[in-house]
């Protein structure tokens, strides 16, 4: 079976969902949907208004990479036509969308699955399947990082507006949350620090410290940095008393160029790279999850509740860091 | 640093149940600048086998130690002795001590223990070792230059494999993985920043052993409304790790971050012999730099970096605000005794 896949919002990740589309045989892009028409043509047939996408282009999944706001929107648009979708992580800006979109997606039945990549990436499965294999042995104390520069590259700026991205706590290390949860169950306590909410640093840094207490008694911590000018970096720890994984990007990229064009140019750094072979890019491995649970009459790994519940965990650091209190989770 | 010019003071030490008691030992039989005159340890055989080590005099009790007209003491008893030895040594009149940390089991015997030195004149100081890295030094010079801008946080771990002994009987230690851990980074943060904690929320757990006392913690912990910090103080390498665990800071600033890993200095080992990997430290021995400091205090002197009595107290507030955090689960104020 072939599908026609409508590409809602051509920014940074609308790009990188085309290309993974583009490898995809049974799937062809016959739409996006962005007010820039340059951008939109370099990934598929621009549209500039849903009608006409819904009526001309005739998609039956929707794939949304809008910025974090405009999630729910289309989502109950694509719900209401009937179609699959896929939505980019975080799964809304504010609980009560969350919830909404849950309620929608479980009372239409529409197929779903949120981008939540992580789950794709080998260093984040390879830990799950040690952990699951009883590799630590019981887990009993989790730390993650996720360290980047400020990011400028969204259409209109908006990742800078922590009201429309909730900055790095949502945005980013919602990543972290949604694998701690597959990996470690739920969590009950949430306790964090960070520059959310400080006028002083908006649209120029974040930094967030998170403290998760798991259902199961485990401790967690993970670090959110848009304070890191140095590139992007990702560690990882999982202590149990049978044993410790530990994983630093910064350790493991088999490939570093240091190249004398750069200098004076790009600054002359050594640039590191960590190459997958083809078929093996977790974008494509999520997006080909998704076809293969639709071949399969089935719901896609990456349910409405996993995205929800990761938000859930990302909202409750941002009342955090904004009351000085615990949340406490059910 | 001021340098008093007199004959080699005496330093004594007393006891021996702790590992960084006989780095403490070999570093001072092997400085020039203090006469080793003896330990004690009335506790079994151990003040015996340090004097053969160190090929210095084991006195039968410590009070026959402290009574030998010694110039200055170092306390590498178990925690929950450090004040009974510490205020016999000042009531000696010793010039100075060294004491291991922490600096005791509860806030009141360290605030009577720096009451009883402040009383006599006699100068208290805190065994606080990272204070002596040159990674850290070079880390606090460039934060006091601003070269990260202003400070907005400090992520910080001191891991560690589980040690065994009295460290893990918390009627000698006073507690498990927080208390042991958390007196260092507490310190080295107020150090660097020069600010005092005012809140401390902590998350404890026992999930690496499964006994009595914590062997993980996590602590956030604030200084004033501008600046918060987490530590990781748990014991959980595991016992094959390659070395003993770590003290690591990211510092965060509004001009970008320093990140130090204070014992990375070490080689790889892979041993067909032993079976194992390990990581052989080779960067500064730590403990040399805090007894030089020390033995010029002694001396009269005078040592900006060496930690005080009172240091100890602030770094004792903060792991005892983690406890009475962990019971709330819930932020709490640190109490300054």
């Amino acid at each position: 079976m072939s599908y026609r896949v409508a590409l809602i919002g051509a920014g940074t990740m609308g790009g990188v969902h085309a290309t993974q589309w583009s490898t995809i045989r049974e799937a062809d892009v016959v739409g996006v949907l962005d007010p820039r028409g340059e951008a939109s043509r370099a990934l598929g047939p621009h549209y500039s208004d849903w009608e006409s996408l819904l009526s001309q282009a005739k998609p039956d999944i929707v794939d949304i990479c809008v910025p974090t706001p405009f999630h729910r929107e289309y989502v109950e648009r694509a719900a209401a036509a009937g179609m699959a979708i896929f939505v980019e992580k975080p799964l809304a800006r504010t609980m009560a969308d969350c919830d909404a979109i849950v309620e929608l997606v479980t009372r239409t039945g529409v197929p779903f699955m949120a981008g939540h990549v992580l789950r794709y990436f080998p260093e984040y499965l390879s830990t799950k399947r040690l952990v699951d294999d009883g590799a630590v042995g019981t887990p009993a104390a989790v730390r993650t990082s996720r360290m980047a520069g400020f990011p400028h590259q969204g259409i209109d700026d908006w990742y800078a507006d922590p009201v429309k991205s909730g900055g790095v706590v949502l945005d980013m290390i919602i990543h972290d949350f949604d694998w701690l949860l597959w990996t470690f169950g739920p969590v009950s306590r949430v306790f964090a620090c960070g520059l959310y909410g400080n006028a002083k640093y908006v649209g120029e840094l974040d930094y967030a410290l998170v403290t998760l207490r798991f259902a199961s008694g485990a401790l967690g911590h993970v670090t959110g940095s848009w304070a890191h000018p140095g590139g992007f970096r990702t560690t990882l720890e999982v202590a149990g008393d049978g044993g410790l994984i530990e994983h630093d990007s910064a350790r493991t990229a088999p490939l570093t160029a240091s190249l004398r064009s750069n200098e004076g140019g790009a600054g002359g750094v050594a640039v590191p790279e960590s190459p997958m072979a083809m078929g093996e890019d977790p974008y494509f491995l999520e997006i080909q999850a998704f076809v293969k649970a639709l071949d399969a009459g089935e719901q896609p790994p990456v349910t409405v509740h996993d995205a929800r519940n990761a938000a859930r965990v990302a909202l409750a650091a941002l009342e955090s860091i904004e009351t000085g209190k615990v949340v406490s989770l059910s | 640093m001021t340098t008093a010019t007199t004959t080699k003071p005496l330093i004594g030490m007393l006891t021996f149940p702790h590992i960084h008691a006989l780095s403490c030992a070999e570093v001072l039989a092997q400085d020039q600048n203090a006469t080793f005159a003896g330990v004690a340890d009335s506790f079994g055989g151990r003040g015996y086998s340090v004097a053969h080590l160190c090929r210095v005099r084991s006195f039968p009790t410590e009070r026959e130690l402290l009574e030998s007209g010694l110039d200055g003491v170092i306390v590498t008893s178990e925690t929950i002795h450090h004040r009974k030895f510490v205020q016999a040594a000042a009531e000696a009149g010793v010039k100075a001590i060294l004491c291991e940390s922490p600096l005791a089991t509860t806030l009141e015997d360290g605030r009577a223990m720096v009451d009883a030195c402040e009383k006599r004149g006699v100068r208290l100081a805190m065994a606080f070792p990272c204070r002596y890295s040159p990674a850290l030094l070079r880390l606090r010079e460039q934060v006091r230059s601003g070269a990260v801008g202003e400070v907005l946080a400090i992520r910080g771990t001191n891991h560690g494999v589980v040690p065994g002994g009295w460290f893990i009987d918390p009627s000698l230690s006073g507690g498990g993985a927080v208390l042991d851990r958390t007196v260092h980074v507490a310190d080295l943060n107020r150090w660097i920043l020069g600010k005092e904690a005012t809140e401390v929320y902590a998350e404890i757990g026992n999930g690496f052993n499964h006994k009595d006392w914590e062997d993980t913690g996590f602590l956030t912990i604030r200084y004033g409304a501008g600046v918060f910090a987490t530590l990781d103080t748990s014991w959980s390498r595991p016992k094959n790790y390659p070395t003993w665990g770590d003290v690591t800071l990211q510092v965060v600033g509004t001009g970008g971050v320093l990140d130090l890993d204070m014992y990375s200095q070490g080689l790889a080992h892979y041993s067909v012999r032993d079976s194992r990997i390990s990581w052989p430290h080779w960067g500064s021995n730590v403990y040399a730099g805090l007894i030089s400091d020390f033995l010029n205090v002694v001396a009269g002197g005078t040592s900006p970096n060496l930690a005080t009595g009172e240091d100890g107290l602030r770094a004792l507030d903060v792991a005892m605000a983690a406890y009475r955090s962990a019971g709330l689960q819930s932020p709490v104020s640190v109490n300054r005794v």
